[in-house]
């Protein structure tokens, strides 16, 4: 179907859809579009939606395990948003055309990705607070951008993610900065714990520029507003002084500011990312693991769901 | 009424719906006085499923005191572009007149809502639905259209027991508010021109781990 369309595409339709983005105009669904463009919405709002589903694994795993009543509310809140966002957005692939069963299928199967971010342990409670300050720290940073991004619906998520993600970022830092100011153990948890997240949250902002495959086609059809490298310099331009405020030590010795202010970060080891991406490293088999086996263990609820709806077709029949 | 007319579903493209649950556009009204919003879809076996995993999905932080559910296929949507291009409207039986709501869009600001309600018309089929929304509502030029029969439309009970029950457990949940956490450390204000790295500021809020 896709390749069809192609190959019928003419250069004024393209013309026309590039001039309604060029005049800020959102594309909505049922509007035409080059199927390249839902082509690559359709698997970049797939893998995030995905991201954000694995992305309760991690930090899941510590709700029994609050140091708190408040802390533990503060993380089932999160968790529970996690989920939301996986929904909104497999709401805004759907408008494309995807079926949010085929995707979760993709996901289950490996057909298709999600960010390795959420591959990495959570060794300890501290790590909770630094993947929202970090993670969702770096996530806000791309998400901000696609909140102004050409297509609709995943603009319209992209806000709503935002403003939710803006807590989460907001509660990590808050525990961060109170750990980096209380106890020796307290401050070497929260060290720790910058320590294992800073790489990771460097590198989920994707490769460089340079080696970035995907970027053309979406930035000349303004799903992308800012290169990876520019995301990544905004994000470290906010973290790193506030990480040194806070006392911490950034686990970077080639890291400087240059003369316009920047922060600039030394050498990315990228083996690291891609082993992680490829799986041969980080807890992907076990991510996974968990995903299906939740899934698994929902069917009887979804039979039960769906026993239910057919009885009552049947008694509304018989009425 | 076709795949193509299903709201927000690409023309042309195959929806293959196998065994998942039928879909359900959500429309939340934040005040009284504001109107309902699209603002996304649940999947749901039938409206009460739908209208709970709603409230779960779209109403966790305040500022809701009303949700409807619609069923997908009886939501005819339309575009300027799909208007522009001569698309055509997809066949729609003529029936009795009934009610049918509708919603737009008016403008492309970055929003977290598609289309709002805006009234309702009576007509004998979606089309002329369309066609009369389209007479009744002409100001501001619409960039988008909703529209479907309010007999398809599933609510919340707006008595104040119920909207109390279903909305306001999300208020006492401060700790989901961004604004509850005021600000964490220093402001970005207070950081632009400083050149060196100054100790943590008073941090807002207690500790109590």
């Amino acid at each position: 179907m896709i390749q069809d369309q192609i190959l019928t595409e003419t250069p004024e339709q393209i013309a026309a859809f590039e001039a309604r983005i060029a005049r800020g105009e959102k594309i909505e669904p049922g509007d035409w579009m080059p199927a390249e463009y839902r082509r690559q919405l359709i698997r970049m709002i797939g893998q995030h939606a995905h991201s954000e589903y694995v992305g309760m694994l991690p930090e899941g795993a510590w709700i029994t395990r609050a140091p708190s009543l408040k802390r533990k509310m503060i993380l089932i809140a999160k968790v529970q948003d996690e989920a939301g966002h996986g929904q909104y957005l497999y709401h805004a692939a759907e408008t494309l055309g995807a079926t949010r069963e085929d995707m979760m299928d993709g996901l289950l199967t490996r057909r298709a990705k999600y960010s390795s971010i959420f591959n990495y342990p959570s060794l300890t409670w501290a790590d909770v607070g630094m993947i929202g300050w970090l993670v969702d720290g770096a996530a806000i940073k791309n998400q901000t951008m696609l909140a102004g991004c050409s297509y609709g619906p995943y603009s319209r998520a992209m806000v709503r993610i935002c403003s939710e993600e803006t807590f989460h970022h907001k509660q990590g830092k808050e525990m961060i900065l109170a750990y980096a100011r209380g106890t020796a153990t307290q401050r070497r948890m929260a060290q720790d714990a910058l320590d294992r997240w800073w790489w990771p949250s460097l590198m989920m902002l994707g490769p460089h520029d340079a080696d970035s495959t995907n970027s053309g086609v979406l930035t000349r059809w303004g799903v992308k507003l800012k290169s990876n490298d520019e995301v990544r310099q905004e994000f470290m331009d906010e973290h790193v002084p506030e990480l040194l405020d806070a006392g911490l030590t950034i686990p970077d010795p080639d890291m400087i500011k240059d003369e316009a202010g920047h922060w600039r970060h030394g050498p990315i080891d990228w083996t690291e990312f891609w082993a992680v991406v490829k799986g041969e490293r980080g807890l992907g088999a076990e991510r996974l693991g968990a995903r299906r086996a939740a899934h698994d263990d929902g069917a009887w609820v979804r039979e039960a769901m769906e026993a239910h709806a057919a009885r009552r077709v049947t008694a509304q029949a018989a009425d | 009424m076709n795949e193509t007319s299903a709201p927000e579903a690409p023309s042309g493209e195959t929806q293959h719906r196998e065994t998942q649950w039928p879909r359900w556009e959500v429309l939340k009204q934040d005040a009284p006085a504001r109107p309902h919003q699209a603002v996304g879809s649940v999947h749901a076996t039938d409206p009460e499923h739908a209208l709970v995993t709603a409230r779960t999905l779209f109403a966790r932080r305040p500022s809701a005191v009303s949700m409807w559910v619609v069923p997908d296929h009886a939501i005819l949507a339309r575009t300027q572009e799909q208007d522009e291009r001569g698309e055509p409207l997809p066949d729609t039986a003529e029936g009795e007149a009934q009610p049918y709501v509708v919603a737009r869009k008016v403008n492309h600001k970055r929003s977290m809502t598609f289309v709002d309600v805006v009234g309702t018309v009576t007509a004998t089929s979606p089309a002329r639905a369309l066609d009369l929304a389209r007479a009744t509502f002409p100001e501001p030029p619409a960039l988008a259209w909703w529209v479907f029969p309010d007999a398809a439309v599933t609510r919340t009970d707006d008595t104040p027991e119920t909207v109390e029950s279903w909305f306001a457990p999300a208020k006492d949940k401060t700790y989901r508010q961004q604004s509850s956490y005021g600000v964490v450390g220093t402001h970005a204000s207070e950081r632009r021109g400083r050149r060196a790295a100054a100790p943590a500021g008073e941090q807002s809020g207690g500790e109590h781990d």
